[in-house]
């Protein structure tokens, strides 16, 4: 045995022990507050086995090497944990910016926080800034030891619980587009804040509108350097990308693959089962493949990060062949579904992005080749930073 | 992680330069890529299947005309034969340049072998053909004078494929075989995966280097992104399938390899046709013309994708965990 099958057989035995077998059906139809406190509990049982923040470093109660981090990842999926869904701005984004270009007051004062149960928001995309991010408008104005803002955020998912938002503000309107921005750390309880639900297509509302009218933010809370801060969100926005991606790769694989199958094996109204069908086996094995791919992608990228091994190109590979293999493989479950899968109008909160919820999931899935940089922008990262194809001219 | 892991840079470019040239195969015989796995013993480098796999990556890039295939199916048999010395004399033989190929699917009986294989890469003119035979239940491998071997004519002119024959022909020399010979299996269409992979990552390169300097519009052509997310998408699908083919390597090495070896053979021979068909688009005009050559990797890419089975019977194999 070697310490590694040791701790993986730690995190089985906690598993076993922690996840509630229950959790999908008593997550089913909740309400947003039933939501956040079942994710808070569910963090805390986490945090208190030192499973929640395993990527922090060991003095901020982090500390698992990269080969344990994978392990877990492996076991949650593998014994079908809730995902945490609430914290995760929190402890990967707001923690790596924190950790990266914050301040030790900023650290002091946010991550002890985050553990016991701070939520973040992230405030970066407007309705004129989405996948041209740089062209933000949201300002930012200095007065004396504060700064006056103004402007309107979009997509910030999970806005109406969190109690502090990642922004991105135009500090120097007259610079080029990328040196007037700078990255500020925002109370959500202060004045002049108004956070609004969007319903989305599936019909929830975890999308949020911030306006932000005349909000004061205190010149301490800025992170980095006035003007810096897109270079500090372009530092911080990937960092965890690999490792949060393993995980879903990992559910993919276990939860994931095995609902399908299980849905195939289902007889239909003729009483013969789709997995008979040659076609149906055939995309059934198509997709285990490009999982086993995904899955050796995502641990090529955790295991390089930092090295000189690591593929410019690679989280974005990983981004989207993720999305676009789960469109794939929720549009075939829809199918195979068939009219049964459309009377499931409700899926599990806490679950990862299959459910079993097939239309659901299906229509869910354009959250991911969307959001984040959308597929699109993906293949131009692609192109561009991995194989070094000319940028598109600028438009004179 | 294997002790040769440090020289697996080295390999690779000795093979690319040596490729480039259009080496023939007395020079990859002296470079000792035949010998690779051959033990120490017997003359050899005493590596695995995961530095043979580096060439047979590289000899897909290059689109190599030789009998490295072949050859190192029949060292692959050889090695997995308890020693002994009839077979290492054949092994030692094979590794100074004594061609060999291996074929499957024969039977023995009463001191004779019958049975037909086709497809069977460089087996024309191999000095010795190695049969993977069933002797009542057991598998076999065996060499035999009597065999009849006819060159079969493909497309693609980078393979040389025969049909090998015996009508009770008389044994050499019979060895018992003591792994599953799907091991074997498995072996052969990994190999084909790993050149699948070396087509597609080549065609990638010449497709990405012509983009940037092909120029349409007052624009190199990489600059539209229609072609740019075509790139992208050759990268992508290359990326999934390296990581598939190195997974297969690596537990061809140890254990049952046939979960692996079935995703690794169906995904990268197909992904291989796909990115050479895209080579071919993005090429334009040029790309069809006979002198650019990229119909000589559209053949080989289309050829691997067939040889020993095809992406739907691998993933048959995989389908049959289902339940």
């Amino acid at each position: 045995m070697t310490d590694l099958d040791d701790f993986r057989a730690r995190v089985r035995q906690w598993c076993q022990a922690h996840v509630p077998p229950d959790w999908r059906a008593t997550q089913t139809g909740v309400t947003e507050a039933e939501f956040a406190a079942f994710q808070k509990a569910w963090f805390a049982q986490l945090h208190q086995a030192g499973f929640a923040v395993p990527h922090w470093p060991t003095e901020w109660g982090g500390g698992l090497s990269v080969s344990e981090q994978i392990v877990l990842y492996q076991e949650l999926a593998a014994h079908d944990a809730p995902r945490l869904v609430l914290a995760f701005v929190s402890i990967h984004h707001a923690a790596s910016t924190l950790l990266a270009a914050g301040t030790d007051a900023q650290r002091q004062r946010h991550l002890p926080a985050i553990l016991d149960g701070e939520i973040w928001v992230q405030g970066f995309s407007e309705p004129e800034a989405g996948s041209d991010l740089a062209s933000l408008r949201t300002s930012a104005k200095k007065v004396g030891d504060s700064y006056v803002v103004n402007g309107q955020k979009l997509w910030a998912s999970g806005g109406m619980h969190a109690d502090w938002c990642l922004l991105l503000a135009r500090t120097d309107p007259g610079a080029p587009k990328r040196k007037g921005i700078s990255y500020f750390l925002m109370d959500m309880r202060s004045p002049g804040i108004d956070v609004r639900p969007i319903r989305n297509a599936v019909g929830d509302s975890h999308f949020c509108e911030v306006f932000l009218n005349d909000v004061t933010i205190p010149a301490e809370n800025l992170v980095g350097a006035e003007n810096a801060g897109w270079q500090v969100a372009q530092e911080t926005l990937g960092a965890e990308r690999g490792m949060t991606m393993l995980e879903l790769a990992e559910r993919l694989g276990h939860a994931g693959f095995r609902w399908l199958v299980e849905e195939c094996a289902k007889p239909g109204v003729d009483g013969s089962r789709p997995l008979d069908d040659a076609l149906v086996r055939d995309r059934l094995a198509q997709f285990e493949t490009e999982i086993s791919g995904l899955r050796g992608l995502c641990r090529k990228v955790v295991e390089s990060h930092g090295t000189a091994a690591v593929e410019p190109a690679d989280p974005s590979i990983v981004k989207l062949f993720y999305s676009e293999l789960l469109q794939r493989m929720m549009d075939f479950g829809a199918e195979i579904g068939g009219l049964a899968a459309h009377t499931v109008l409700t899926k599990p909160m806490s679950s990862g992005w299959e459910s079993g919820a097939w239309v659901l999931d299906f229509i869910g899935s354009w959250e991911w080749t969307i959001p984040g940089g959308a597929s699109e922008i993906q293949r131009t990262i692609i192109a561009e930073r991995g194989l070094g194809l000319p940028r598109e001219p600028v438009a004179s | 992680m294997s002790d040769f892991a440090e020289i697996h840079d080295e390999l690779r470019s000795v093979a690319r330069d040596l490729l480039v040239k259009d080496a023939d195969w007395r020079q990859v015989v002296d470079a000792g890529w035949v010998s690779l796995e051959v033990p120490e013993a017997l003359g050899g480098a005493g590596a695995s299947f995961v530095e043979t796999a580096i060439l047979l990556e590289e000899m897909g890039r290059a689109a190599a005309a030789n009998r490295f295939l072949g050859t190192t199916l029949a060292v692959g048999a050889l090695t997995a034969l308890a020693p002994n010395n009839s077979r290492d004399e054949l092994l030692e033989a094979v590794g100074t340049g004594t061609s060999a190929a291996f074929a499957t699917g024969f039977s023995v009986s009463d001191g004779t072998i019958s049975g037909r294989a086709e497809f069977v890469p460089d087996a024309a003119g191999a000095d010795t053909v190695l049969l993977l035979a069933d002797d009542r239940g057991t598998p076999v491998v065996v060499t035999s004078s009597g065999l009849t071997v006819t060159p079969q004519s493909v497309l693609d002119a980078t393979r040389a494929l025969a049909v090998v024959t015996a009508e009770r022909a008389t044994v050499s020399q019979v060895w018992p075989l003591a792994i599953d010979p799907s091991a074997l299996r498995d072996r052969a269409a990994v190999a084909v995966a790993c050149d699948s992979l070396g087509v597609a990552e080549a065609m990638l390169t010449a497709t990405v280097e012509y983009a940037k300097v092909r120029r349409q519009f007052d624009r190199p052509i990489g600059s539209f992104q229609a072609v740019k997310h075509a790139c992208a998408d050759m990268l992508v699908q290359t990326s999934v399938a390296r990581q598939l083919v190195d997974a297969a390597v690596s537990a061809l090495a140890g254990r049952d390899a046939s979960v692996e070896a079935a995703m690794a053979k169906s995904y990268a021979c197909s992904v291989a046709v796909d990115v050479v068909g895209k080579a071919m688009q993005l090429h334009g005009g040029i790309g069809y013309t006979w002198e650019s050559g990229i119909h000589v990797y559209l053949k080989r890419a289309a050829l691997n994708r067939s040889l020993f089975g095809s992406p739907a019977e691998h993933r048959r194999r995989l389908a049959a965990r289902y339940h």
